[in-house]
């Protein structure tokens, strides 16, 4: 039986840059960054008091903060979802803040922040009417939602899955990042020599998954395609990646061999690039070993929108087609001496790269959560 | 043909695999660490709740799959599992901790329990799982679900063999997936893709393997 392909036909973010994919990869492309101080909550005693946060938000209200960013995003701009398609939602702590309500002075409930509830209300919201789910994988986890449901499209099992990932600053997050000493002080300054840890973001996406089929049958053009993934455990560490890269290794090769697709195919890679000091140079042993002596040019984009935690592998897949359509890699926003091990490879410049390629992406997590991607524009048969 | 190589539960007091069938540990609601870890598994005490009962039942579905472990040595294996509270209880003490401390401090080794991936992580972590690792949870199916993704994932060749389940309140069951030629008669169990019919429960999942061992499959 041939293998179905899954397509991204339709697709929207929000994040500190604003509304749609086209103002965070303009943000981007000019080096500017969306990172600013933070005034939702106290940081005195926390390491770090800045965060890239959505504008316009109103924090500890009725609608938490995800839901105000997603409400947005479907808000008829663009076609309807179609109303037969399977849902995932990629969270790592969705609508928290209504757990912070209840503990802090118990005007919520604490079951509230279970993301059953939030896939109950992106499901209405979206209008997804077929079967829901919650996935997530640490970090990782809205790029290993966009692998289950192109797995789920390629073994037949949905013909269209709406992919739906978010995250948002809450003091809840943000004191759990501060506590195991991972915020930097100043902006995030991900593969830069004197780079001292990330900073927190925020955003919600979107990806319209379908199958090659019924896209072509609903008239949808294709955004672009998901064309292999892989998915690893460094089966090392609770919060720190494995020094070696070995579970990043295996994820990338197995994404590429999914995808058929060899080293002089990859145009640019979309690098998890937190900003911390072990994981930009746990990613940068990993593209090494596999490119060898072929350096590819790698951004990461945290250093504009912070790490959005479990939104960042859609906000970044989104931006990497974006990329690849208009023939550019991105530079590294906050990118000032790269380090050692990422010099040659990653930019404070835009670069033009063949946009007839593919996009190699790759995210981690806690656990140890390996998460590779590989896309391309669409190019038909 | 994906079949189940092997299956480990925790529930109701007792703790059980396929080959075995229930036992009770009169010290503890947990199984003597001898019968579930093959080598020592050093911060086990330190672990929260719910990573301690999914290390066991998979360490128990791994060993009734007859799967050599070693620390020395990672293998090809993944982990999909599912809680239908998430991570509410380790989320509820960290922030809980957070607010007594003045809200100045937050405790790291709290924190990291507070992703649903946490308590899967941990046995990836300590029985050197190298696949796919994924908290997915479909509320409707949740055997079924975990099951089926980890099945399609070996198809996709993400990984040898997957461990796949779930953890509760009142307990957890995970089975061990692999590639294989026909159903283990040693054990009677069935093609992964039929085994989950009627599968809602931990409990459901006792039962059926304890009618499974008196009638046969």
């Amino acid at each position: 039986m041939p293998v179905m392909r899954a397509v991204i036909v339709q697709s929207d973010m929000i994040t500190s840059y604003g509304r749609g994919t086209d103002s965070c990869w303009k943000g981007l492309h000019s080096g500017s960054s969306g990172i600013r101080k933070l005034g939702r909550f106290r940081t005195n005693s926390l390491h770090s008091g800045y965060a890239s946060t959505v504008g316009g938000l109103t924090y500890h209200e009725d609608a938490s903060l995800v839901e105000q960013m997603l409400i947005g995003l479907f808000d008829g701009k663009y076609r309807p979802i179609p109303d037969d398609a399977s849902l995932i939602l990629a969270t790592t702590k969705g609508e928290i803040h209504l757990l912070e309500k209840e503990l802090l002075d118990g005007s919520s409930v604490v079951s509230g922040s279970n993301p059953q509830r939030l896939l109950e209300k992106v499901s209405v919201m979206s209008g997804a009417m077929g079967k829901g789910m919650v996935s997530s994988a640490a970090c990782a986890s809205s790029s290993a939602g966009l692998a289950l449901a192109s797995s789920m499209v390629q073994a037949g099992r949905s013909d269209c899955v709406l992919t739906v990932a978010c995250d948002a600053v809450t003091e809840f997050v943000f004191s759990g990042f501060s506590s195991l000493m991972a915020l930097d002080s100043v902006p995030a300054r991900p593969f830069d020599k004197d780079r001292g840890g990330l900073t927190v973001g925020e955003g919600a996406a979107y990806a319209l998954v379908m199958s090659e089929e019924r896209a072509a049958r609903e008239g949808y053009e294709i955004e672009g395609e998901v064309k292999g993934w892989g998915l690893s455990d460094d089966a090392n560490h609770m919060t720190g990646p494995s020094r070696e890269s070995e579970g990043l290794i295996l994820a990338i090769k197995k994404a590429m061999k999914a995808a058929d697709t060899g080293i002089s195919d990859i145009a640019l890679i979309s690098a998890h690039g937190t900003g911390t000091i072990y994981n930009d140079a746990m990613e940068m042993k990993g593209f090494s070993a596999v490119f060898g002596g072929k350096q590819i040019p790698v951004y990461s984009v945290k250093g504009g929108v912070g790490h959005t935690m479990g939104a960042a592998g859609l906000i970044e897949t989104l931006i990497a087609l974006r990329s690849l359509k208009e023939g550019k890699a991105l530079p590294t926003v906050n990118l000032v001496v790269p380090d050692d091990c990422a010099e040659g490879w990653v930019s404070r410049e835009s670069r033009p790269i063949c946009s007839e390629c593919s996009a190699l992406l790759t995210n981690a997590g806690f656990g140890g959560i390996n998460a590779a991607l590989v896309l391309s524009r669409w190019r038909g048969k | 043909m994906i079949c189940i190589s092997g299956i480990g539960w925790i529930f109701d007091g007792k703790y059980g695999c396929a080959r075995t069938g229930h036992k009770r540990n009169a010290e503890s609601d947990l199984p003597p660490s001898g019968e579930v870890f093959p080598y020592p598994f050093k911060n086990f005490g330190r672990l929260d709740p719910q990573s301690r009962v999914t290390c066991c039942a998979v360490g128990l579905a791994l060993r009734d799959a007859r799967i050599e472990l070693s620390p020395n040595q990672k293998k090809a294996i993944g982990i999909v599992g599912t809680c239908s509270s998430g991570s509410l209880a380790s989320d509820i003490k960290y922030f809980r901790d957070y607010i007594d401390s003045g809200r100045t401090l937050g405790r790291g080794h709290l924190f990291i329990y507070t992703l649903p991936s946490s308590p899967l992580a941990e046995a990836a972590v300590y029985f050197g799982c190298l696949g796919p690792l994924l908290y997915i949870d479909d509320r409707q199916d949740p055997f079924g679900t975990t099951v089926r993704t980890a099945s399609e994932m070996i198809r996709a060749s993400e990984a040898g063999t997957m461990v796949a389940g779930v953890t509760e309140e009142e307990g957890a069951a995970y089975f061990v997936l692999q590639k294989a030629k026909q159903p283990d008669p040693g054990c009677h169990i069935l093609p992964a893709d039929q085994a989950m019919i009627g599968i809602s429960t931990i409990g459901d999942v006792v039962a059926r393997v304890i009618d499974i061992n008196k009638h046969g499959a």
